[in-house]
């Protein structure tokens, strides 16, 4: 439940959300168009992998860049290359947890390693990256094992809400792998790997949404039916 | 605790509702026949005296012709072999439908399956006399196993036919097939594997290839292509059979709308050129299609305007063309374009083509107009062969089955008696045609009453089973998850059971008196109806008396996400069984669905052990992956051997299955008491009964006896678990699914131990992650945690997945006869067929069983468990929890049974839906059946209580 007393985080929030509607369905688009839609399994599909992790990079420099003199001050007293190098292992870490779970909910076990990798990677940049950009390590680990509470901030609700419903709809993806309808969007792992950018897309959608509906719900009261709605998708809770 | 037992009547009360009520549907929906293994046989003209009679001794010289009169004069002699024969070539072009074979010029824009075939049309233009070109009427189940069936053998095949020998996929009946190879002729076979499957080693030279590549058009048709031209040019066959399958293929694919279908149809027509150039004058060519297609295929939302006048009218008409050089027989009507022809006149007709008589079970009629022109002695002793078969087989099929009433049988047998003695009155040329045509009428009537019996359902005794089905269903679901707790002992204390009890032994006294004085034709069928309606009006004022805890409870309850969920999962599991490729990789599904629920509750407990739980169960099921084989529609995995497992395990398998077995055993013992010695001695029987079994140095007799020991320490397991001892019901629990874990491995053979212990594993995971779940609020044991219906739901995934775990699949081709012989061949003994047969079902829900009789433990397991609760409470507890388990099952059969009513007219009704229903029903009631056992056990172990609470 984003709260309406920050309006400098709820701008941000809205903002980030807007790009990341923009952004993704346009590569999804374009690389449709290409013809290259039903190869994101394979490896030579990685760029689309680069663009997402640059295209998430640039966000979280414009989610973070608020507490200027805070960070800041932070950052100068840290060694920037260790975080980096640290952020770099945990996210290896989270990959391989991933790639682990997808095959014990069902995927091949001895082949179809690459397809698998390909999502599991999509996966950690859904969503583990953004919160690592924002957090650091420490505190998306306690966050991931429900050690930190997240109160009130609204930034990290809306990550955490981003990163359930990728793994929602990454899930809900594999439920047309069985049909028999022999297209070739069936093929392993296309179903789940638009799934997952279709639940984290749904999930901005909604944010945005949300945030236009409870600032006009300040004039017309009758909307707050819709935002208690939309409170409803809301996957994580405090 | 006068309750105690009452619990356990009402269990076995609600199996025997559900049960009764998947029965009721059985009978409606499965359609079976008997197979007979009669043989038509016919005697050659020369040992017949010219008196008609076979051996005569009357003594004297006569012409063939004199000879077949008194034959045919003598209407209760056996069948005489026509002695002209001729060549037949039968090209079988899957689904040719009857509108792929016309031609119209005016057609100006042609669908892409219009005007493809004119090779017919300028053969029919040119030499009318020498080609016919039918309807070619099929009946349903329209897939091609079972045309097959009734192109060989000239009958109605039904989904179950019945005989002596299930295992083998073998025709047992007689056959065209059999007809040529019994009197010295041969056969040819190329093209669709089905034939060589039915009939194997039958054949000259066989080029058969795997037919379920749907998606492959050309690979079995170019493989024929290459060999049929060589093939007509040699001389040493009598019937040559040739099967394509690419216009099938095609259909399923693209649908008969689609530049492909006009590709393979102009291939078939090409085809059928170079044949009929190639063909001698006197060789006769049918080409015939074994059922038709639909208009529009459903998956791939192709739009298409042509109107073929219903679906499965379009399903059922296929084409016949038949062509012969030197000209065919018939006149008239007969020979009009487009007439209708019934499938099932097929093979007495190529039977009589080769001369010989029509297959046993044949009930068609020979069509004249396709033979070659013959005599009118001869026509006429082709027609008596059939009355003679048709009668014959009539008889016989009234003596084995009562399927058909006695009195419209006898009815038929009459006519056809009187038919046979009116053929020496035939004279002239119009005494024949009429004849012909009244024979032709009497076959179509006979023809129609076995229709009646085999291939139309009975809609009213399936809707009363849904009826009744839905009624069980919905009330105890209402009691299970309305009544509160509390309450339950005070229920079942009263005089609730009892009453019910009575009502329907009144009920059931009722219909017996009506049955006996004749106001009713059905018994069970009255039985199962009312006692069904009695016991739905019975529940029904239960919940309408405790209508005010149901609502109080229902207001005040509020279920966590992973409850929701679980119930939501076996809602799911449920319904997509209406779809055939959820049912064809319901393994994956059901271990897909059980992970989630798993993974779940693990979040809800929040900690690390409950983490390592989950992982190891996700590696478990990860494990079972490599048993779980494939079936026939999962056409890589298939094609790549990974099937029908083979009878001989490998020697790293048996050091597998043995190792696995003797651990859990070795582990499990310390847990039980004293109980664990039993089981350490039946677990190292069976383990010795599959090392001297093993390979060819084994001894088989010896291993036999081993079994045999095995078995016997098991049954006096199973005497022990009544022990009492006054320490709760929880080792007994254990000691009795661990005996039937035993029994399982013992049945399921050494190969398939492991995934038993798999499944054992998991269970074990699975219990431990229930035990740990987090109760609202408080610390303290909480009931409705514990007895959540979510449990049971999961309970019920995990041991419907155990089905598929240990190896099984819903297919009749995947069920394994040799857990029926391992401890000796049981056909010696008096009791050998129900021995045999709960052999076979406790080897295919065995794993069920157990889950079944394990269900109180989900209650009672644990630190925290109900055990510690007082007696009355527990066995509330563990009630409610085996009647939501029980529940669970009810709704995936009625699934089943909804989805087998829906799709009673679909492509794979016979191939996926039904053998899905039957299996599902087995686990029913395997769950059932464990679940009351369990029940029982902890009925009787738990301590009387002397306080009241």
């Amino acid at each position: 439940m984003f709260s309406l007393q920050n309006q400098l985080e709820l701008r941000k929030v809205t903002i980030s959300s807007l790009i990341t509607c923009i952004y993704l369905p346009s590569i999804i688009t374009v690389i449709s168009y290409k013809g290259i839609l039903y190869s994101v399994g394979n490896g030579s599909s990685c760029f689309v992998l680069a663009l997402i992790f640059v295209a998430e990079l640039l966000k979280s420099f414009y989610l973070n860049s608020s507490s200027d003199a805070q960070a800041k001050k932070n950052k100068a007293n840290k060694n920037i290359a260790g975080d980096i190098l640290r952020g770099f292992v945990f996210l290896l870490c989270v990959k391989f947890t991933f790639f682990v779970g997808i095959i014990l909910f069902g995927a091949p076990v001895l082949d179809c390693h690459e397809e698998t990798l390909m999502l599991s990677l999509l996966l950690t940049l859904l969503t583990v990256f953004p919160l690592l950009l924002h957090t650091g390590v420490e505190s998306s680990l306690q966050l991931l094992f429900g050690i930190r509470n997240y109160g009130k901030n609204t930034v990290i609700e809306m990550l955490v809400n981003n990163a359930l419903l990728t793994v929602c709809g990454a899930w809900v993806g594999a439920v047309v792998i069985p049909l028999d309808w022999n297209t070739p969007w069936q093929k392993w792992p296309i179903p789940c790997y638009l799934g997952a950018v279709g639940g984290f897309l749904l999930s901005n959608v909604l944010t945005v949404l949300k945030v236009t509906l409870m600032s006009s719900a300040q004039k017309y009261p009758i909307l707050n039916i819709f935002v208690q709605i939309l409170n409803g998708f809301q996957v994580s809770k405090q | 605790m006068k309750e105690k037992w009452n619990f356990i009547l009402y269990l076995v009360w609600f199996a025997y509702l559900i049960l009764s009520a998947v029965l009721m549907f059985g009978h409606g929906f499965l359609l079976s026949r008997k197979t007979l293994s009669d043989v038509t046989e016919c005697v050659p003209i020369d040992n017949f005296g010219c008196d008609g009679h076979e051996n005569s001794t009357v003594k004297g010289y006569c012409n063939e012709e004199e000879k077949i009169r008194r034959i045919v004069a003598v209407p209760g002699g056996p069948l005489a072999c026509v002695p002209k024969q001729s060549k037949v070539v039968f090209l079988l072009v899957d689904a040719l439908r009857y509108d792929f074979t016309e031609y119209d010029e005016s057609i100006v824009k042609p669908l892409p399956y219009q005007n493809r075939l004119p090779v017919m049309r300028e053969m029919l233009d040119r030499w009318p006399d020498r080609t016919r070109l039918y309807r070619f009427m099929a009946d349903p189940p329209t897939t091609t196993l079972q045309r097959v069936k009734a192109l060989a053998t000239g009958s109605l095949p039904t989904f179950i036919d019945a005989s002596s020998n299930f295992a083998a996929m073998e025709l047992q009946e007689d056959n065209i097939i059999d007809q040529v190879t019994k009197n010295g002729g041969r056969a040819v076979l190329l093209g669709d594997d089905t034939w060589s499957r039915l009939l194997p080693k039958r054949w000259l030279r066989s080029h058969a290839m795997y037919s379920f590549h749907t998606w492959d058009l050309d690979t079995v048709d170019n493989e024929v292509d290459a060999k049929i031209y060589d093939e007509l040019r040699k001389d040493d066959w009598n019937l040559l059979v040739a099967h394509y399958l690419g216009v099938d293929h095609a259909g399923h694919r693209y649908g008969p709308n689609h530049p492909e279908m006009t590709r393979k149809l102009d291939e078939t027509n090409a085809r059928l050129k170079k044949v009929i150039s190639m063909l001698p004058p006197d060789v006769l060519l049918f080409v015939v299609g074994d059922h038709g297609m639909t208009e529009n295929d459903s998956h791939e939302w192709t739009n298409s305007n042509g109107d073929h006048g219903g679906e499965s009218k379009a399903e059922r008409t296929a084409a016949f063309f038949a062509y012969r050089g030197a000209g065919l027989a018939g006149t008239g009507v007969d020979v009009m374009i487009g007439k209708e022809v019934q499938q099932t006149d097929l093979a007495p007709t190529i039977s009589a083509a080769l001369g010989r008589p029509p297959p046993a079970p044949s009930l068609g009629h020979l069509l004249l107009p396709v033979l070659p022109e013959a005599s009118k002695s001869h026509t006429l002793l082709h027609i008596t062969n059939n009355l003679k078969q048709i009668t014959q087989y009539m008889i016989r099929y009234g003596e084995e089955s009562q399927q058909v009433s006695l009195d419209r049988l006898t009815h038929l047998i009459n006519a056809t008696r009187e038919q046979l003695h009116k053929a020496a009155s035939v004279e002239t040329d119009d005494d024949l045609n009429n004849y012909a045509a009244d024979v032709r009428a009497l076959v179509d009537n006979v023809r129609t009453v076995f229709r009646e019996v085999w291939v139309e359902f009975d809609s009213l005794s399936m809707l009363r089973a849904l009826l009744l089905l839905l009624l069980a269903i919905f009330f105890n679901w209402l009691i299970t998850e309305g009544i509160p707790m509390e309450r339950l002992p005070n229920v079942f204390a009263s005089t609730f059971v009892p009453t019910g009890l009575v009502s329907m032994a009144v009920c059931i006294g009722v219909c017996y008196t009506a049955f006996y004085f004749k106001f009713l034709e059905d018994l069970e069928h009255a039985i199962i109806l009312s006692t069904g309606l009695i016991s739905a009006s019975i529940t029904c004022v239960l919940i309408i008396m405790h209508w005010d805890g149901i609502a109080q409870r229902w207001y005040e309850g509020r279920s966590q996400f992973y409850e929701r969920f679980a119930r939501a999962a076996l809602a799911a599991s449920a319904a997509v069984l209406v779809s055939n490729s959820y049912i064809i990789e319901e393994g994956s599904t059901l271990a897909f669905l059980c992970m989630t629920v798993l993974g779940l509750m693990a979040w809800n407990i929040g900690n690390a052990t409950a983490l390592l739980y989950w992982i190891a169960c996700g590696v478990a099921f990860a494990a079972t992956r490599s048993y779980r084989g494939c079936r026939e529609e999962q056409g890589d995995c298939w094609t790549a051997g990974a099937g029908v497992p083979t009878g001989q395990s490998s020697r790293p398998a048996l050091v597998l299955g043995m190792g696995t077995v003797a651990a859990v055993v070795a582990i499990c013992r310390r847990h039980v008491g004293w109980r664990g010695y039993c089981t350490v001695v039946a677990g190292l029987l069976a383990c010795s009964h599959w090392a001297t079994g093993y390979g060819s140095l084994g001894s088989p007799s010896r291993a036999k006896l081993l079994a045999r020991g095995a078995w016997l320490v098991l049954a006096v397991m199973l005497a022990l678990l009544w022990k009492r001892e006054g320490r709760g019901a929880t080792l007994p629990l254990m000691a009795g699914g661990l005996m039937l874990f035993v029994a399982n491995t013992l049945v399921l053979g050494v190969s398939y131990a492991p995934a038993a212990v798999l499944a054992l594993v998991l269970a074990c995971l699975a219990l431990n992650l229930v035990a740990r779940l987090k109760s609202e609020g408080s610390t303290k044991f909480s009931l409705a945690t514990r007895c959540n219906s979510s449990v049971a739901c999961m309970w019920a995934l995990l041991a419907s997945y155990a089905f598929y775990g240990t190896g099984h699949h819903a297919t009749l081709g995947h069920v394994r006869w040799a857990p029926a012989f391992h401890a000796g061949d049981p056909n010696y003994l008096d009791i050998g067929p129900p021995i045999t047969a709960s052999l076979v079902s406790l080897e295919l829900f065995g794993t069920i069983l157990a889950f079944g009789a394990a269900v109180p433990l989900l209650a009672l397991w644990g630190q925290n468990g109900a055990a510690r609760v007082g007696p009355r409470t527990q066995l509330a507890a563990v009630f409610s929890l085996c009647l939501k388990f029980m529940l669970c099952f009810a709704i995936r059969v009625f699934a089943c049974a909804i989805s087998a009513t829906i799709h009673c007219r679909h492509l794979m009704i016979w191939g996926v839906f039904t053998p899905k229903l039957l299996f599902e029903a087995g686990a029913c009631a395997a769950a059932l059946l464990g679940t009351v056992f369990g029940a029982t056990l902890v009925a009787w172990h738990l301590p009387t209580q002397h306080r009241s609470s």
